[in-house]
């Protein structure tokens, strides 16, 4: 199959029915996206697929679709993305295996909802588990993100 | 004859109302019974709650009655664009998936919310009756049009093969759209 992993196109000798997590992690060797569950349970697989969050360990490789960002596609160049910023600035990652899918689902998150209130993030984010409860420093990082996407 | 029947139902005080069939036992309400049966379990129930955009864990495979983990919400959207999309788990797959206890259901359509309208969720048989029959709360549909809609939603024909130990809805697709039809045919009736 042929796809496209932020911004470069692969082609890889997989089976249809491989989740594309082990498609990035294993056969291109992309590995941000972590292995959490396997099931959608937790969100540190998340990856963007045409700008939108999905758990990349639920997608099979024959439904990819679009183009696939991954937590190293997000920086242009040495600048990184508001969300990558506010994440470093709020110091949020404690053991930090989840902050991958947390950042890739901010990041989709502002897209869709650019100025959200404490009860959208916290329904937007709470499909993302962090086992060190960084959940309060989570929500401040996104606000910041937000209000530095909107100004510019 | 009928301009007749018209003016003296006036006269008389009654009501000039579309029929809507029979109350009486008969193959309508029969059909409608079954299919009572399966619009308010579990498998259809859980996606149509109506002015809640939270979906409901329900049925024999989740043990006590709850909203979705993980504070769902489908928001206005019915789609979760507001907040989290149901699609970020529940990814479109062509061949359906994860069947599997445990995994997020996925068919090969937008995982989604029910419209408000069609609120099922804990509700009454005369209550979802009236409401499915009304063409202002059904999405302007006839009987007909309801049994195609059900022929071509690909995500109401998970309800009956729901995998991961999930409880299918009762009967199958083709006596469900059957019946929609036979209820139809009969003028739509409603229980009391």
């Amino acid at each position: 199959m042929k796809l496209t992993v932020n911004g470069s196109e692969y082609e890889a000798d997989v089976p249809p029915q491989m989740p594309l997590l082990w498609v990035l992690r294993d056969t291109l060797g992309i590995t941000g996206p972590k292995y959490g569950c396997g099931i959608a349970q937790c969100g540190a697989c998340t990856v963007l697929m045409d700008g939108i969050a999905v758990r990349a360990c639920q997608v099979a490789a024959a439904d990819v679709q679009g183009e696939i960002t991954t937590i190293e596609g997000l920086a242009q160049g040495d600048a990184l993305h508001a969300v990558q910023e506010a994440w470093i600035a709020h110091q949020v990652a404690q053991c930090g295996y989840c902050q991958g899918g947390q950042i890739m689902q901010a990041v989709s998150f502002l897209s869709l909802v650019p100025d959200p209130d404490d009860e959208a993030i916290d329904a937007a984010m709470s499909g993302n588990l962090c086992r060190c409860g960084t959940y309060p420093r989570i929500r401040a990082a996104v606000k910041t993100a937000a209000r530095a996407l909107n100004s510019g | 004859m009928m301009r007749w029947a018209f003016f003296a139902a006036l006269l008389c005080g009654f009501p000039v109302l579309p029929v809507q069939g029979e109350t009486a036992p008969g193959p309508g309400i029969e059909a409608w019974t079954r299919i009572y049966e399966v619009v308010s379990h579990p498998r259809c129930a859980n996606c149509h709650t109506g002015p809640s955009d939270r979906p409901m864990w329900s049925g024999p495979s989740y043990g006590e009655t709850r909203p979705h983990g993980m504070n769902i919400r489908a928001g206005e959207s019915r789609i979760g664009a507001e907040t989290l999309p149901c699609r970020t788990c529940h990814v479109r797959a062509e061949a359906g998936g994860n069947t599997a206890a445990h995994m997020a259901p996925q068919v090969a359509e937008a995982w989604r919310l029910a419209p408000v309208e069609a609120h099922w969720f804990g509700q009454t048989s005369a209550y979802i009756c009236t409401r499915l029959r009304d063409p202002d709360l059904n999405g302007g549909r006839t009987a007909t049009e309801i049994a195609d809609h059900l022929g071509h939603d690909v995500i109401l024909h998970w309800a009956w093969a729901p995998g991961g130990g999930r409880e299918p809805a009762p009967y199958d697709l083709e006596t469900h759209i059957a019946d929609i039809r036979i209820w139809g045919d009969a003028g739509q009736p409603c229980p009391e």
